[in-house]
């Protein structure tokens, strides 16, 4: 390690990191936008989900390398021709999560809602929408962690991220910008991972935690305070 | 909105039919309710006093031919006739699959009937938009349903919310009904996940009556809890209707808890048929056919009696004795009344216990009632508030087979026994065929 190398490089290295983060969180994002909608047409009509379902997956499959390479021709050699594809990426790892997230609101509070006198815009805005986020934002920190890392790919083509210092550093034979470049993406993903995970808690205040144990002592010690209730 | 029939008025009420006539039944009502007890004189003595002008025996909801049939064929609900009247329980009961949600459920639109109609306080509700209509009908569903993303006091204030009400009004009225309901205020903040079951589903009754509806449907409300919770969430349902009077139409497939909540119980057949519509007395005591009979459960004859009042017994005060009477003296008067046991009482006619009338015979000639050997006298009734029930099972408990009586102080009225017990249920049941012969003469 040439530690000397990091602070002489602190502009590139920031600006790097900048771009890298832009890379992965734009896609994650679009991605969440094209899923949310998508998503609740596949729960609305369950005949659609399984052709879209196969569909994104074999997105999934194709290297992102190759996809690349096939948007160049239209999109050149602009951040657009890396946002496409980690676009459809986070997608594919969206949207089972936007439907597993809606199909987890129980079937009484479903029912409940609609009883309720809630139509069906409200009730999915209201309701159902707000039930999904756990599982949505699960989805958003793999997809997330995974644009950001696939993001370094685009470095092949000229798309500048922290991927240029791996092949600047392997180029050079350099190992100390291969590791800076590789510590810096583990910590983005990390970085916007626990962001993600933050916002989670602040959206959902109402999700059991598992860490609160003493939480639950307290409802068993509840429960036993209603006996005398049922006594009386 | 003026085809609807439920309406919403001025001041956020919610209203049936037309306006003024009986909207005054709508208003809060808070009284002192009286809870039975295990064996107490069941709901149905209470008075059907309704809260404002409605007419006693004013049908609120009607079932006319109303068949619900899937596209695979199947027949949930057969040619149903029904007629719900207002500020009562109707319980649906039957096995499952027997059409009794489904019945529940077309009330309020969830389904729709593929013939026949539903009329709600006269008018169609086919002829309303759904969720305006559900907006007036309270729904309580299993497993209690609340919006887990929401704290209590959100749950509760949902209709009220959704029908225009401000935060400030709809958060005074979800704290009103924590009360109501016998919830915490503290409770407001907590999130459903944190209550327990119980308490989950006083929060969904709460969640129900939020807006004051005059209807209130419950699908298998208690059916999620432990048995002891149920039981006192039965109790609850029978306090809280003693004072709001709402119409009420309750689905279980569980028969004893119909027996208990219901002012009728609709029993229904599997297909989607009603085998018998009745009070919870009549069904017990006359039920239509063999599928009814076994489906009350064999000892029918015995839960009758928690509907006929202990008040009916004629007791006998020939076996109570006073601690200072003379041993000898009252063995002498028990021999002459043909008692075996006597009950002795303190100067304020509280029991003490009982005492074998062959055991006074052969104690000391100076010994009072009160120095014998006495039996523990198990458990009394009150003669006032207590059924039949209650006395006989006081009687098979009691060393003696007799068991006391007592006023509302605990002071001994007098003492049963099988005879005296037998001429009551008797008596009622002559009263009863009576009334039923009353009844059909004013029919016809």
């Amino acid at each position: 390690m040439m530690w000397s190398w990091i602070p002489s490089n602190a502009g590139l290295i920031r600006q790097y990191t900048l771009d890298n983060a832009y890379l992965g969180i734009v896609p994650a994002l679009l991605g969440l936008v094209i899923s949310v909608p998508l998503g609740i047409a596949c729960v609305r009509w369950r005949w659609l989900y399984p052709p879209v379902l196969s569909a994104t997956s074999i997105l999934y499959a194709l290297p992102s390398l190759a996809l690349f390479i096939v948007l160049i021709p239209y999109t050149g050699l602009t951040d657009t021709t890396v946002i496409i594809p980690l676009t459809l990426f986070s997608l594919c790892i969206l949207l089972p999560n936007v439907v597993d997230g809606l199909r987890s609101v129980p079937g009484p509070v479903r029912q409940a809602a609609t009883a309720m006198g809630f139509g069906p815009l409200r009730r999915l805005v209201q309701v159902e929408l707000p039930i999904a986020v756990p599982l949505v934002i699960a989805g958003l920190r793999i997809a997330v962690v995974s644009s950001i890392s696939l993001a370094s790919v685009g470095q092949l083509m000229g798309i500048y991220s922290l991927g240029y210092f791996f092949i600047d550093g392997y180029q050079r034979d350099f190992p100390t910008e291969i590791v800076v470049g590789l510590v810096l993406i583990i910590a983005l993903a990390l970085v916007c991972d626990v962001l993600l995970v933050g916002a989670r808690r602040l959206l959902t205040p109402w999700q059991p935690r598992r860490a609160r144990r003493g939480n639950r002592r307290v409802l068993r010690g509840r429960a036993v305070l209603e006996v005398p209730e049922v006594a009386a | 909105m003026a085809t609807y029939p439920i309406r919403f008025l001025a001041n956020g009420c919610v209203s049936l039919g037309r306006p003024g006539r009986w909207a005054a039944t709508l208003t809060w009502q808070r009284g002192a309710g009286n809870v039975p007890g295990q064996y107490g004189l069941d709901s149905k003595s209470r008075p059907r006093i309704l809260a404002g002008g409605a007419p006693e025996g004013h049908v609120l909801i009607t079932f006319e031919g109303v068949t619900k049939r899937y596209p695979d064929g199947t027949v949930a609900v057969d040619h149903l006739d029904l007629e719900i009247p207002v500020g009562q329980t109707m319980v649906l009961v039957g096995p499952s699959g027997c059409g009794k949600t489904t019945s529940l459920r077309m009330i309020n639109r969830m389904i729709d009937p593929t013939s026949g109609r539903i009329l709600l306080d006269g008018q169609d509700i086919q002829q309303s938009d759904p969720p305006d209509l559900r907006r007036g009908i309270g729904y309580v569903i299993q497993q209690s349903g609340l919006f887990p993303h929401r704290t209590i006091e959100a749950n509760i204030a949902t209709v009220p919310l959704l029908i225009g009400w401000g935060k400030a009004r709809a958060r005074t009225r979800a704290r009103e009904l924590m009360e109501l309901v016998g919830l915490e205020p503290q409770m407001a903040s907590r999130y459903p996940y944190q209550l327990s079951g119980g308490q989950q589903q006083r929060v969904g009754v709460a969640r129900a009556l939020a807006a004051d509806p005059p209807v209130l449907l419950m699908d298998e409300p208690f059916s999620a809890v432990d048995p002891i919770v149920r039981a006192s969430l039965q109790d609850e349902l029978i306090k809280l209707q003693s004072e709001l009077h709402k119409t009420i139409v309750l689905v279980t497939h569980d028969v004893e808890e119909a027996i208990k909540v219901g002012d009728q119980v609709a029993i229904f057949r599997p297909g989607g048929k009603i085998a018998q519509v009745d009070t919870p007395e009549r069904l017990l005591g006359s039920p239509a056919d063999d599928y009814v009979e076994n489906f009350l459960g064999f000892d029918r004859g015995i839960r009758r009696l928690s509907f006929l009042a202990a008040s009916g017994l004629n007791l006998t005060d020939s076996a109570v004795v006073s601690a200072g009477t003379p041993a000898a003296q009252a063995a002498q008067a028990a021999r002459r009344a043909g008692e075996s046991w006597l009950l002795v009482v303190d100067a304020d006619r509280k029991p003490l216990g009982w005492a074998a009338v062959d055991e006074l015979e052969s104690s000391p000639v100076e010994a009072k009632a009160g120095g014998a050997q006495l039996m523990a006298y198990g458990h009394t009734f009150d003669v006032s508030s207590d059924s039949l029930r209650a006395a006989l099972d006081a009687t098979v408990l009691s060393p003696a087979g007799q068991a006391a009586g007592v006023d509302d102080l605990g002071r001994v009225v007098g003492v049963t026994s099988y005879d005296r017990l037998r001429t009551a249920i008797l008596a009622a049941d002559a009263r009863s065929a009576q009334a039923d012969v009353t009844e059909a003469a004013a029919e016809s």
